[in-house]
């Protein structure tokens, strides 16, 4: 299988970058879209050419690290995959693959299609947690949830921060991953005592970070690779209402 | 805590958003009695519109209406400011369609093109009747002016027609996405209720926009 790809090239984040294109032949419709990219590094380690930088880890979904814009949406074709879970056989043999990082004022580029996400934890410092002191690991019943809550929580709880949801919005709004965050830990007992400080917090240090408003595109919803509802966002404004009545 | 600015502002697009929804419900169906045949629209139609000028509570009404719609604009604008700072560099190749549609990546310009026929529309008739602007208007047979000639004669006027035909096109897609999107940012999120509101909006910008662009035809062909 033969692709060409076009990959953003950049220094580090002070530099200009651009896209450059490069040829790649003996890639197999069984290789994942990472190791095409992996393939690429190591015929441009043997032209003794500067590796493309991009992120991963755990290779199987569940980390959120790897996330690029590939051929025009966040994570490559699909819906609701990550980038490691997407494969050379979504391609067809000769096809222009153009791979771009994420784009947000607040994901800078670091390197190549390394961005900085760091505004996200920044998020979650500001209430992404509880601060009980729970010890060593309780009685799983000892606090009694029903399913819908437990479940309604596991669906937002699912997020993995990958960055796709701002990424792929126009307006670059953190809005589905904040409400992930808030909503998760707002529907469950645990998470009650400090509700309102949370919604707030949260959503203002996401102001702060220089996101945008979200105008309900759902173009987030689609890209996430979780499918974590835009209902949620709606949720979070009506919990940051509550709390800005109530709080 | 100050009140978070993202949030905020787009309250504010919501609510005067909802409040201009309703406004075309009763201004379309008021303008409906255009449809009917001259000898009974234009002594109705001229009733009512003195009715509008002169009733204190709809006087009142329509200066919030006033305010809205400059509310509405304003914000629109701040926020538009607002996220292009927040993603300033675009993909070099984006399928947004793929993930979403048209009108909800292109408010701010069907918005703009909305505005565009607000500003033609009140020139066309609030700055004649209410400013007394341009030609001055006669009174009809019972003493009200005779603003029902006023549209009569602007939609014998085909480019007009044309122009406030096809400016209902955005303004259908405008509602659509708006109407449904006001409820979820005012906080509304039952799952079966969003999807309730979403065949309710599509329905309302159905019947506002050709509810609208019927009347410069049939007008025209009076």
């Amino acid at each position: 299988m033969k692709v060409t790809f076009k990959i953003w090239r950049q220094e580090n984040r002070n530099t200009k970058g651009a896209i450059k294109e490069y040829k790649v032949d003996g890639l197999t419709e069984d290789m994942s879209f990472l190791e095409a990219l992996d393939h690429l590094n190591e015929l441009l380690v043997l032209k003794n050419e500067k590796v493309i930088a991009y992120e991963y880890d755990c290779r199987e979904g569940i980390c959120g690290q790897c996330g690029v814009f590939i051929n025009g949406r966040a994570h490559g074709p699909h819906d609701n995959i990550t980038t490691c879970q997407l494969h050379m056989r979504s391609f067809k043999d000769g096809d222009t693959i153009v791979v771009e990082p994420w784009r947000a004022a607040s994901f800078p580029v670091l390197k190549d299609l390394i961005v900085d996400r760091s505004a996200f934890d920044r998020i979650m410092e500001q209430g992404g947690y509880i601060t009980a002191k729970t010890g060593t690991a309780p009685e799983a019943n000892a606090i009694l949830i029903p399913k819908e809550v437990s479940d309604s929580a596991m669906d937002v709880a699912a997020c993995i921060g990958c960055g796709a949801c701002a990424a792929t919005c126009k307006n670059a709004s953190a809005a589905l991953f904040a409400s992930a965050k808030i909503n998760h830990l707002n529907n469950l007992p645990q998470g009650h005592p400090e509700a309102h400080k949370r919604v707030q917090e949260m959503t203002y240090q996401m102001e702060l970070e220089g996101f945008g408003s979200c105008s309900f595109t759902g173009a987030c919803e689609v890209e996430c690779p979780e499918g974590i509802s835009i209902t949620n966002i709606a949720e979070m404004y009506a919990k940051y209402t509550k709390a800005k009545l109530f709080g | 805590m100050a009140a978070n600015k993202l949030v905020f502002r787009k309250t504010i697009i919501a609510g005067t958003g909802l409040f201009l929804c309703l406004f075309l419900i009763v201004h379309l169906s008021a303008n409906w009695i255009l449809l009917l045949p001259e000898e009974t629209a234009r002594e109705l139609y001229n009733s009512y519109a003195t009715t509008l000028r002169e009733n204190l509570f709809i006087k009142s009404i329509s200066y919030i209406l006033y305010a809205f719609i400059v509310l509405h604009v304003i914000y629109a604008l701040l926020i538009t400011i607002h996220n292009r700072k927040a993603k300033p560099q675009k993909y070099v190749v984006n399928h947004f369609l793929q993930n979403s549609t048209w009108t909800s990546q292109n408010m701010g310009l069907i918005g703009t093109m909305i505005l565009l026929f607000i500003v033609v529309h009140l020139a066309n008739f609030w700055a004649r009747v209410k400013l007394g602007m341009g030609e001055i208007i006669e009174l009809d047979a019972t003493g009200n002016l005779d603003v029902y000639k006023v549209t009569f004669s602007l939609f014998h006027n085909i480019y007009y027609v044309i122009f406030y035909t096809v400016l209902m096109i955005p303004l259908g897609l405008h509602l659509n996405h708006g109407l449904k999107s006001a409820f979820k940012t005012l906080g509304f999120y039952h799952k079966k209720g969003l999807r309730i509101s979403a065949k309710v909006s599509l329905i309302y910008a159905v019947i506002i926009s050709i509810g609208f662009g019927v009347i410069p035809f049939f007008v025209y062909l009076k």
